[in-house]
């Protein structure tokens, strides 16, 4: 049983300037008690999650919108574990799979096989396990004897289909999938689409942030809109969509 | 604050259990720096033997030293100077070059120093065929205590996988340490007993161990060479690894969850 629960979760980030990353600053400041180089200390925090709470249980295929900046990606990467929260409480059961950006943990040089088993090993997987996965992935990204090239050679539609097969390859029980379907064609779009709501059948969490409401709306069960890192449910958000279209 | 140890410790032991896992993808990254090339990794055999031959018959010539003491010296020397060197660099790029990887999948962060530690154990396996090419040439006297060698280089390497945990974090924080670090390396080889024996500086073989480095290299080319270490190296070396350990995991204890917002 999959399971995802943040309680009042906050994440907040420091963004460093030029000055505040530079030893240098730092050593002129103290040597200086502060005066010459004042600015250098100065980072901005952002507050990208503001007390969030939710509870997302297996079956449960949740959508986020929200504008650029708005704190998506952040929200995923704290649920995979990647950023830690400042505050509150967040519980995770299941395994979790990430598909955020594009040719992460690819080695351009090495050819799509060879990406195969290191994206395995990386995910947890023993190398066994990863090569056992590697006929199910030939099958679903349909490259072919591209897979025997170095993925430098790839598009990026090509590297996302790779990308996207190894990531669900090991039966995730929470997917997390960021705007990243962009690249694929229509053909991949189905597949991938088909996949999913095989992930999701499969009574697994599945949370995906995207721009593009055609695709949320047919994924996702339920949508929430990210605004100044707070999650508002949208609970008309397939109605209005329907009248969007049907208008 | 314990919660935060226990994540911290579980961090440590999430990244050794992934042990297998480094090591294939070290290896991996190996063949792909030489993935266009005839020879392979075994490019790193050939361009060490042309340094070290070059160099050796040069210098031995130039200072009027004995080739058969002077050359299996100066090769175990630059090969270990070598290892030393490439960690402590490339560490200063340890989470940076990583960063990609780090926003995008949980993997425990001390599972990089593992990987990059191992990366170049691969490439020194590949560069101790030289040593023992030179051993063949110049056989060297060995001693009982020449098994020294293998305590030794466990401490080395434990030294080193602290240096590149506290670098790495270090960097990744303040962007320039990396070209502090390029700028002190060359002046750290020249104070690191790899042209000479530190005693050969006499009274003034103190700068020699002023530098870390070179208690690695002696303890690791001394008990090699089958000459004896000066009775110091091995309690700073071993003091270094608690000191050294214990400030890095303080550190990484109370800073580990900024890491993937630093880079």
């Amino acid at each position: 049983m999959a399971h995802l629960v943040f309680e009042n979760v906050s994440v907040r980030y420091p963004i460093y300037n030029a000055r505040a990353q530079s030893l240098r600053h730092q050593f002129m400041r103290i040597a200086t008690g502060g005066k010459i180089a004042a600015e250098a200390g100065h980072t901005v925090s952002v507050t990208a999650l503001d007390d969030v709470s939710f509870e997302l249980k297996s079956g449960d295929s949740i959508g986020l919108i929200g504008h650029n900046g708005a704190g998506k990606s952040t929200l995923l990467r704290t649920m995979a574990g990647i950023y830690t929260q400042d505050s509150g409480r967040i519980i995770r059961e299941g395994r979790i799979a990430t598909v955020l950006e594009i040719g992460s943990g690819m080695d351009p040089e090495l050819s799509g096989y060879e990406n195969i088993l290191r994206m395995g090993m990386l995910m947890g997987m023993s190398l066994k396990e990863a090569r056992s996965k590697i006929p199910e992935i030939e099958e679903f990204t349909e490259l072919g004897d591209f897979l025997n090239l170095p993925v430098r050679t790839y598009s990026s539609g090509m590297t996302m289909r790779l990308m996207f097969a190894v990531g669900t390859s090991f039966q995730p029980e929470i997917l997390l999938v960021d705007e990243m379907f962009g690249a694929g064609d229509a053909g991949f779009q189905e597949k991938a689409k088909a996949r999913m709501h095989d992930l999701i059948a499969n009574a697994e969490i599945f949370v995906f942030a995207s721009h593009d409401h055609t695709m949320l709306g047919g994924l996702c069960g339920r949508v929430y809109e990210l605004k100044h890192g707070k999650m508002n449910y949208l609970p008309d958000f397939k109605d209005k969509k329907l009248e969007r279209t049907g208008a | 604050m314990s919660s935060r140890w226990t994540a911290t410790q579980n961090d440590l032991l999430d990244a050794l259990r992934k042990l297998p896992a480094a090591l294939f993808l070290s290896w991996s990254d190996t063949k792909a720096r030489y993935k266009r090339s005839m020879l392979g990794p075994f490019w790193l055999t050939l361009g060490t033997a042309i340094g070290v031959g070059g160099l050796g018959f040069v210098w031995s010539t130039l200072f009027k030293m004995d080739k058969a003491t002077f050359i299996p010296l100066l090769t175990v020397g630059l090969i270990l100077w070598g290892f030393i060197a490439a960690i402590v660099t490339e560490s200063s790029q340890l989470f940076i070059q990583n960063a990609q990887l780090i926003r995008n999948l949980r993997i425990p962060l001390f599972f990089y120093p593992i990987k990059l530690v191992l990366r170049h154990l691969i490439n020194l396996a590949h560069n101790a065929i030289v040593i023992l090419i030179v051993f063949l040439i110049y056989p060297p006297d060995w001693h009982w205590s020449a098994w020294l060698v293998i305590p030794g280089f466990v401490l080395v390497v434990l030294n080193l996988s602290w240096m590149s945990l506290f670098i790495g974090m270090f960097a990744s924080r303040y962007r320039d340490t990396e070209t502090a670090i390029t700028n002190f390396m060359p002046l750290l080889f020249f104070m690191s007993p790899v042209l000479f024996k530190a005693e050969q500086l006499g009274v003034g073989s103190w700068i020699v161990w002023m530098n870390p480095f070179s208690y690695f290299i002696s303890i690791v080319r001394d008990p090699l060479l089958g000459h004896p270490s000066p009775e110091f190296v091995w309690p700073v070396a071993i003091g270094m690894v608690l000191v050294g350990w214990a400030v890095t995991l303080w550190m990484f204890n109370s800073r580990r969850t900024r890491i993937p917002y630093w880079i």
